[in-house]
């Protein structure tokens, strides 16, 4: 490839780079704000995971009854705390 | 190509420059609300599409690079330094990184590669895509231009072009050599984006944790390539290194172990936070520093900072990665000072003996191992700078240091998945360690009694002595892990009614990400019971006339004599031996040598006989000048293989968790609706 042909080619790139970058388009992705409703919801999930692994590894034998008891308790109220907020946010 | 090649280079650097600059001052005027000019969704847009022309741009200017290296145009230095005529066409393409401004190219295409997939997939969560594309797009920015103005790879030869190019180096002329160095850069590379998807979080205070379930995978994916690049390289000196051994404390071998060591202690203790709310400080600052790890490797090796056997010559790029480094660092340090308050602790460790207290010991006995290592590397360096002479530590030094840590490390790795989250009662651990434990001294009792002793002549040998621990925590470790498998199966068996292996099956399906975890656990612990073995490699060295025998462990060796073979690309010479094993089993190894032609450097060519047991593993180290007779070192490697069954069953582990857990709850739940939704109904 002489020189000329590597410049030509290279403009090309340019030209059309360029267009893609800067096409007009008029509908871009967008995303409303992430809401406090929205973390406890999530926070929701992770917590009912805790929950099922917890379960899970009792009946598999690892915890103890008092031991499963005690963090299921904690894990309960924990839940249940923040199920109260998603309801005072959702009645809202 | 050259002329296109450097154009490609300039229009990425333009592109990269806009997708920096347009996306941070639309995010800006999106997170003040300021009034714009011009619709900053509208500039953010042409900033993620300005990052994708990019990566098109950087690979315009790959393809040059290839294409120069095959169509043999020694009017391009690089490519004169780095190939010849007679090159074949496997490494004629790894020719691309064989050389300093090469790689750098690699690891901006790869740059832009991991871009161009996170630009695509930019809908999942705009604003944090938005935020990551950003600050790829600055670290790119960096690479192309040092690409452009200190090592570029287009740069035309001074003076009359040579028919022929220098050749490959031949220590690079393997086969392994292909794919080893992109594995390794697409882990070096590929810490760039959860590292971008953290400071992005972190400057847009992204709220909860659902950003490291959006990098997990990157995450995971990253360190697979490093994991694989690793155990590549390993093998790679192994194979063709001709010395006996896989690893010996190389600076480039540091540098790639260092960004390791931080990335498994993120892989882990960002769990906490996904799980726990816990360590979002310890987290933002582990994913900083295994960022930073990769630009200091490339400091130390590319920069010609310290000399190693695959390290670049000296150059003043070196200079450029420490500026762009302290950059970085100032960069993270403002944002986390700005937004500490958004990094608080949901809750504490509340028990020295629970998994929590265990994750926070494998981070700190990982980040321990790293900067010792690190500081190993860097005592030569520091001591030629301060004192002006150069002190350098030995392997011993290392090994001293890192394999107590690593087996510290081992243990935790056992003693992590059976301890309940928050807190361990006395009969939690009764319950969970008896098999364990008992597995640990049984393999004691058994290693003692098949001599595998701490002492050696009456004396304390400390490498056996490490080995036995080793094989006896491993045993333990195993245990453990089966047994975490072989509980979870049996509650699926009993309430499925499926068979054990069935129910395992759906065991690792409902939680990948843990089970492919405990895989990962196994394949270390295979890894480490591999390396173990170095403690019992034996060597014997001789000079061998035609039917001359070498005796090693149960192998006998015959001397049949000399063979030769030359193609356009090397001339060889091979000693042929016939291998005995006890006085059976005859089977032909060939160890030679072969000198490049276009370099006129010799390269050692291995003979590797591997079994499960051992590796029987020959060099042929030339002729006595006197007698023209072959010297014949052999070398008896027990266990080696396992290294790399290890890394196999590492890199299982991590495809296994790499699959998306809602498939795996689905699939459970249809089966198993009581243990799927986890409470009692």
């Amino acid at each position: 490839m002489t020189q000329t042909m590597g410049l030509i080619a290279g403009v090309l790139l340019a030209m059309a780079l360029f267009v893609y970058t800067f096409w007009p388009e008029n509908v871009f992705a967008q995303q409303r704000q992430k809401t406090r409703l929205d973390y406890l919801l999530e926070r929701k999930e992770q917590l009912h995971e805790n929950l099922r692994d917890l379960n899970f590894e009792f009946k598999a034998g690892k915890y103890p009854e008092e031991d499963f008891q005690a963090q299921r308790a904690q894990l309960e109220n924990e839940t249940a705390l923040l199920l109260g907020e998603i309801e005072v946010l959702q009645r809202v | 190509m050259a002329f296109f090649g450097s154009f490609a280079l300039l229009i990425a650097l333009a592109l990269a420059a806009w997708n920096l600059l347009a996306g941070a001052l639309a995010l800006r005027w999106i997170a003040t609300g300021q009034p714009a000019p011009i619709s900053p969704e509208r500039l953010a847009d042409t900033a993620r599409r300005a990052g994708i022309a990019g990566f098109w741009a950087v690979t315009a200017a790959a393809f040059a690079l290839v294409w120069s290296v095959f169509t043999n145009d020694f009017s391009i230095a690089y490519i004169m330094e780095h190939s010849n005529r007679a090159l074949p066409g496997a490494y004629k393409f790894s020719a691309l990184w064989s050389g300093q401004e090469g790689s750098l190219l690699l690891w901006a295409w790869l740059l832009g590669a991991y871009g161009f997939v996170l630009r695509l997939t930019h809908q999942r969560d705009v604003k944090l895509y938005a935020y990551a594309g950003a600050i790829l797009a600055g670290i790119q920015v960096f690479f192309l231009l040092v690409l452009n103005f200190a090592a570029p790879p287009f740069a035309l030869l001074k003076g009359a072009i040579p028919e022929d190019g220098n050749g490959l180096n031949p220590l690079l002329q393997y086969p392994e050599m292909v794919i080893h160095p992109p594995m390794l850069y697409l882990g070096y590379v590929g810490f760039s984006v959860p590292f971008a998807f953290a400071l992005g979080a972190l400057m847009m205070r992204y709220p909860g944790e659902k950003w490291i379930r959006i990098t997990r995978v990157w995450t995971m994916v990253t360190w697979l390539f490093l994991t694989i690049g690793v155990f590549l390289g390993m093998h790679w000196a192994y194979a063709v290194l001709g010395w006996g051994g896989y690893w010996s404390w190389d600076p480039v071998e540091i540098a790639s172990l260092m960004p390791w060591l931080t990335g498994t202690a993120f892989l882990h203790s960002v769990m906490m936070q996904e799980k726990k709310g816990m360590m979002k400080s310890w987290n933002v600052w582990l994913i900083f520093i295994t960022f930073l790890l990769t630009m200091l490797g490339t400091t130390l090796t590319r920069g010609g900072l310290v000399s190693s056997v695959h390290a670049f010559a000296e150059s003043s790029i070196g200079y450029w990665f420490l500026a762009f480094m302290v950059l970085v660092l100032a960069v993270c340090l403002f944002t986390y000072i700005l937004q500490y308050s958004h990094l608080k602790s949901e809750r504490r460790v509340e028990s020295l003996v629970s998994r929590e207290s265990a994750f926070l010991f494998n981070n700190l006995v990982l980040i321990a191992a790293c900067f010792v290592i690190m500081w190993g590397a860097l005592f030569p360096v520091l001591s030629e700078f301060f004192v002006g002479n150069k002190v350098t530590f030995d392997a011993a030094w290392y090994n001293r240091v890192a394999v107590p840590i690593g087996l510290f490390l081992v243990m935790l790795a056992g003693v992590g998945p059976l301890l309940p989250w928050r807190a361990t009662s006395l009969k939690s651990i009764r319950r969970n360690f008896v098999l364990p434990v008992i597995a640990l001294w049984a393999t004691v009792v058994v290693c003692l009694a098949v001599g595998v002793r701490p002492w050696h002549d009456g004396a304390f040998d400390q490498g056996h002595f490490y080995a036995l621990v080793a094989f006896a925590l491993s045993a333990g470790v195993i245990t453990a892990i089966c047994s975490e498998f072989l509980r979870g199966a049996r509650v699926i068996a009993k309430q499925s009614g499926r068979n054990y292996l069935a129910a395992m099956v759906l065991l690792v399906r409902r939680n990948t990400r843990r089970y492919g975890g405990y895989t990962v656990h196994i394949g270390v612990v295979v890894a480490v019971i591999g390396l173990a073995g170095a403690a019992f490699n034996r060597s014997a060295e001789q000079e061998m006339a035609l039917h001359d025998k070498l005796v090693i462990g149960p192998y006998t060796l015959e001397y049949l004599g000399p063979t030769e073979d030359s193609n356009p690309n090397f001339d060889s010479e091979y000693a042929q031996l016939m291998v005995y094993k006890a006085g059976r089993y005859p089977f032909l190894m060939t160890p030679g040598k072969r000198i490049y032609l276009a370099s006129r450097q010799p390269q050692t060519m291995v003979a590797i006989h591997s079994v499960v047991a051992w590796d029987l593993y020959l060099v042929y180290e030339g002729t006595n000048p006197d007698t023209g007779q072959p010297i014949i070192k052999a070398f008896l490697n027990p266990l080696v293989s396992w290294i790399w069954a290890g890394m196999l069953l590492m890199a299982l582990g991590t495809l296994i968790a790499l699959i998306p857990k809602q498939w795996s709850v689905v699939s459970e739940q249809s089966a198993l609706p009581s243990v799927a939704e986890g409470f009692e109904r």
